[in-house]
Order: C-alpha cells, then structure tokens, then sequence
C-alpha cells in the first residue's frame, strides 16, 4: 500500500518563500492533478520530494521512510519516480540506453542483456521500437516525453509525478500518455500528474491539489475544486461573490 | 560482418605494435622506439582524458597534474627510500622485521653534500646490506597516491560544472607545480629529479639481454600498461559504470532522478582516470631518466586535449588513436622548410599548425577524425534499420499514402 505523506513544507529561496506550509497526503494508487498558476510552487515542491533540493522545514515520509533528507538517487530507489516539465532524456545515448540506466541503478548486480526484453515492451507499447538504436537527440520533443516515461517504466516506482506530460505533444501521442497513466495506475502506482492543461487533467484526476503562491489552497474531488472561489479566484483573479465560471472546465 | 572489422584492426594493430620492436631493423630505430614509447604515453593519457571528459563530460585540465604526481612519486621514492640491514642511527627510520627502511634527507640542488646513509656506511662493519626497493613499489606508489588525489579533488569538484571545473582543476594543477618548485631541496626544482631506469641491471627478454638504456624493454613495459588501460577502459564503458557516467555528462539531476548514484560515479571516474595517468606518468619518468615541473605546463595538457579532440573525444580507442598519430606528426613535422628567402623553422610552426588543426577540428568536425570512422562501423546501419522497422510496422493502406506522397 504506497503512503505519501508530506507534512508542512516550507522552502525559501531568500527572501521569497516558494512554498508555505504544504501538506498532504496519498494513501494508495491515487490518481492526482497537482495545478496552480505559474510560480505556485509545483515544481519545487516535485524537487523537494525528489530530493533534488531541501526543503527550509517540514517532512516527507514514503511508506514510513522519511525521504526528505535523502538525497535524489535514494528517492528513487525508495519508490519515487518523476518526469521533468521540460524534457531531460540523456540525448547523446540512445533510446535503449536512456531505459536501461534506471533499470541497472534499480538493480546493482543486473546487466544490460536482463532488460532487453522488458525495454522493448516498453518501446512498444510507446510505439518507439523502431527507434531503439537511435539517438535520444533525434527524437521529436513528443517522443521526447514518452522516452522519459518509458525510463519511469523502468524504474517501476510506487509513486510518479509526472510534470506537464501532455506540453507540446501531438494529440496521437497524448493518446499513447494517456493509455500510459491508465496502465500504471490500474498496475497499483500512484500517479501525481501537473497540468496546465485543465480539460485532460479535470478528465483524467480522481483528485486534484490546487496550488497558489505557495499555498495548497485545495485539496479534493475536482468538480468540488473547479467551483471553490479561492481556486477560481487565483486563476482568474475573480471575487468570490462573482459568477463562478466554467472557464476552469476548459 | 561490419562491426567486426574494428576489433579485427584493433587485433592486427595489437599484433604489429608487438611484432615492431623485434622487426623493425631502420638505421634510426632508436629514434623511433623512443617515438613510439612517447606515442603510447600520450595515448594513455588522451585516452583517459576522453573518459574523464568526453564520457563523464568532466573538463578536467588537471589530468597532467596526476601524471605528475605518478611521475614525482615513483622518481621521491626512487631517491629517497633504502632497505638496509642495519640501522644508521642518522636517517630517519623504521625497523621492518630485520629490515630498516631508510629515509634520505633532502638531496638539494647540489649533491656535493654526503647523504647520511653514505655517512652511516663509512661507520659500519662489512657486511651490512644497502639496496632499493624495487622500481614497481615506486611505481605502484604512485598509482596510489595519484588514485588518492583524484579522490580528493572528485570530491571537491562535485559541485563544479563547464568552466568552474577547469578553473579549480587548473588552479590544482598550477598548486602542483608551485609546490614541486618551491620545495627545491627536495624535489630539486627546474634542475631536475634524475629517476633511474625502468631495469637499472637491464633485463634479458626471451634469451636476448637489454641493457639499461635499450628502448626495447620500457617500450613493452609502456605497451602493456597501455593495453592494461585500454582493456580496463573498455569494460567499464561497456559496463553499467560506463552508462552512468555518460548519463551524468548528460544531465547529472535526471540521472540521479533515476535512481543514480552521481556522487560515486563521478568521484570513481576522477580516481580511475588519475590513477591511468599516474602510472603513465610514473612508467614515462623512468623512461626517460629526468623529470621537471615543466610537465605540469599548460601546454602538455593543451597538447593531451588536443590529441583526445581530433582523435574523438566520446571515444577511448579514438582518443587513442589520435594520440599516437599527432604525437608521430608533431616529431616528424619537426623538419624545416624554405619558401623562397624564407626558412619556415618548423620546431616552432608545428604547433601553429597543429593548433590550427585543433581548431578547424573543432569547428567542422566534432566528433574527431578517428571517432567518426569507428562510428560508420558500429553504427552505420542503425538508420537504415529504423527505416526499414517503420516501413515493416506499416500497414498496407500507411504504405500506399506514403507511396502516394513520394
């Protein structure tokens, strides 16, 4: 059973507090949209539960292991899988390299050969098979994003965050990421999925997280949350006596 | 079929480069031994730059200041340490069983002084015993203490990227060469630490003996550590070790998102690399005889980026290659020329034209001249296969679109 506790994270850049008291939590294989208007605080709260940065206080436990003092390799290790809001494949090693470099840190006494055949299922599933030998850097910025979750596949974490999946990427492949989230939740992982793309993200969360200047300003059912004011009020910059608007619908 | 013809030709070149030095019967055979010992140096030293650099993408300008510390090393100890059977009561010293370990004082610049180990015997009864720890141990010092340095500056580059990482590395090198400068009664300065051969006694190789100063044995001697390197090399770019440290000069935050220990990987590149170039270092001191901080120069380790660039950067065997190669070219490039009036003095113009080839290098051909071939050989058909897996996957109806399009 994957618990995510994160527990009253605060970080500071300086003077800027980013983040202000954030806490929640994720209690088995939750589907979850985490949105918020740009400088929220999303991806440095994906960083700190990452462990690519520390938060200023607060806690994060995975599964009864505190992980916020870790640092990101023993994230990982510990279940926690992510992808980056602008891609970050290894471009100067090929596709089936770029998957067998989390399949072999996951596993210290395996060799390249074991996952050969586990990675090609995962290319065709993303229907990149034909690509294997290629290059990351010849990929288009789409196969880009499905490379990165192939290498989550590989990785086999019990929780994902999945930054900005669906950024410039063709509907035929969003369809390929969408089939992606269905398998891996309905496979028992939790998926934690950022969006600016308010139509997929209302569609597909079972629950969604609002994020706004630093604060979590709403956390639950996405049709409760698409009508709380405070959620409508930082996205558009509305009173609460004022219509709420359908434009959060998408 | 294609694949195999570069580990063919990497086999046939391990056979000439053996079969050489028994075949070879030029006039000028010393001259080219002593050409190909230098080659086989510097390939050593370019090609464990290429690991370090273009594998980790760790732009290390310190890598000739391991070297050194290999070379300083062994050429200290060579100086320095005795066993005797007795002790001098002078020296400094430390009983080993029935052995003294016996420390020189600082030699100077001027050996007009009397050692104390060459007081201590005028005192002693015959009999007493005073010999040198074998030549390997100093060697083997040196790999050790080279492996440690890049211990320790692996751990203090690991917040450094790009420019701040040559900066520091740079900066350590520089430290090396003051420091080896500035303790002049020790390490003698710019005068220069003698070393003595690889086999001061010679040696005899297969019924045939070698004297001290035949090129024949330190050219096996630097062959066989070259192959030892490139072995070694290869295994670990072939293995899990090789993966990660490209992913990490790929991007070191998403490597380690994947689970990754970046810190290990890039902390064991710097020690595996130094320790190479220590023992480069350490074998080419005996070598040749003198060593001078003048190795540590920025222009020695321009010279090993050079060759490690236009061989191929992202490629061992490359990097190799091209060391060997430019290491030929800047000797036999030596002969000057006249245009008209004008003698062009080419010891001095080579470098201009092998800067020059650095640059154009750099500038048209990324990858090297050595790494693309080898590239054309592994990787040829990768296209070609990528088209053909697209055509294959292809219904017939996509097929006859695409048909119509073309």
């Amino acid at each position: 059973m994957i618990r995510l506790e994160v527990n009253d994270i605060r970080k500071n850049f300086g003077g800027l507090q980013v983040l202000n008291g954030v806490s929640f939590k994720v209690n088995g294989p939750e589907r979850i949209g985490l949105i918020g208007p740009n400088g929220a605080g999303k991806t440095t709260l994906t960083n700190i539960l990452d462990g690519a940065i520390k938060p200023t206080s607060g806690t994060v436990y995975l599964n009864g292991k505190r992980i916020d003092p870790l640092p990101s390799f023993k994230v990982a290790q510990a279940g926690f899988g992510r992808t980056f809001q602008v891609s970050r494949a290894f471009r100067r090693m090929t596709v089936l390299e770029n998957l067998y470099v989390p399949a072999l840190a996951m596993n210290p006494t395996a060799h390249q050969q074991d996952f050969r055949k586990r990675a090609m299922e995962v290319l065709e599933f993303l229907t990149m098979d034909h690509l294997r030998n290629e290059y990351a850097q010849a990929l288009s910025g789409g196969q880009l994003k499905l490379l990165e979750l192939g290498r989550l596949l590989m990785l086999d974490p019990a929780i994902m965050v999945l930054d900005e999946p669906f950024a410039g990427v063709h509907p035929t492949l969003i369809e390929i990421i969408l089939q992606y989230i269905n398998l891996v939740n309905e496979a028992g992982k939790a998926v934690i999925m950022i969006s600016h793309d308010m139509d997929t993200i209302f569609s597909l969360s079972k629950r969604l997280l609002v994020l706004s200047s630093g604060d979590l300003i709403a956390d639950g059912d996405p049709e409760m949350v698409k009508k709380d004011p405070a959620v409508i009020e930082a996205y558009l910059g509305q009173d609460e006596e004022d219509e709420p608007l359908d434009s959060l619908d998408g | 079929m294609k694949k195999r013809i570069p580990h063919i030709a990497g086999a046939l070149a391990i056979l000439f480069l053996v079969a050489f030095p028994l075949t070879y019967n030029g006039t000028d055979y010393d001259y080219i031994m002593h050409l190909w010992i230098m080659g086989l140096f510097y390939a050593i030293l370019a090609s464990s730059w290429s690991l370090l650099a273009g594998y980790a993408g760790q732009f290390s300008f310190g890598h000739m200041a391991f070297m050194a510390i290999g070379a300083y090393a062994t050429g200290l100890f060579s100086n320095y340490v005795y066993l005797s059977s007795a002790a001098t009561n002078i020296c400094s010293e430390f009983k080993l069983g029935d052995t003294y370990l016996v420390f020189l004082e600082p030699i100077g610049v001027t050996i007009a002084k009397q050692s104390c180990l060459n007081i201590a015997r005028s005192t002693w009864p015959p009999g007493v015993v005073v010999t040198q720890p074998s030549i390997l141990w100093g060697i083997l010092l040196g790999i050790l203490l080279g492996g440690l340095f890049g211990l320790l500056i692996g751990a203090l580059v690991l917040r450094l990227r790009s420019a701040y990482l040559a900066l520091f590395t740079i900066g350590f090198s520089e430290i090396l060469r003051a420091a080896i400068n500035a303790e002049i009664s020790i390490t003698r300065g710019q005068a220069g630490l003698e070393v003595p051969p690889l086999f001061p006694d010679g040696i005899t190789l297969l019924g045939v003996t070698y004297s001290a100063s035949n090129k024949v044995p330190p050219y096996f001697v630097m062959l066989f550590l070259f192959l030892m390197c490139i072995a070694i090399m290869v295994w670990l770019e072939r293995s899990r070790f090789g993966l990660f440290i490209r992913a990490l000069r790929e991007d070191e935050e998403a490597a380690a998102a994947l689970a990754v220990n970046t810190v290990r990987y890039k902390i064991l590149v710097f020690v595996t690399t130094s320790m190479m170039a220590a023992a480069a270092g350490a074998v080419q001191a005996h070598y040749i005889g003198i060593i001078s901080p003048n190795i540590l120069i920025l222009l020695q380790m321009s010279i090993v980026i050079a060759m490690a660039v236009i061989g191929g950067l992202e490629s061992i065997v490359a990097a190799a290659v091209g060391a060997v190669i430019i290491s030929f070219s800047l000797e036999f490039l030596r002969t000057s020329f006249a245009v008209g009036p004008i003698t062009i003095d080419m010891s001095t113009w080579r470098l201009v034209f092998f800067g020059l080839l650095l640059m154009l290098t750099l500038r048209f051909r990324r990858n090297g001249l050595i790494h693309p071939i080898l590239l054309w050989f592994s990787r040829g058909d990768v296209k070609q296969e990528t088209v053909a897996k697209r055509v294959a996957d292809c219904g017939e109806a996509e097929l006859a679109e695409v048909e119509k399009l073309l």
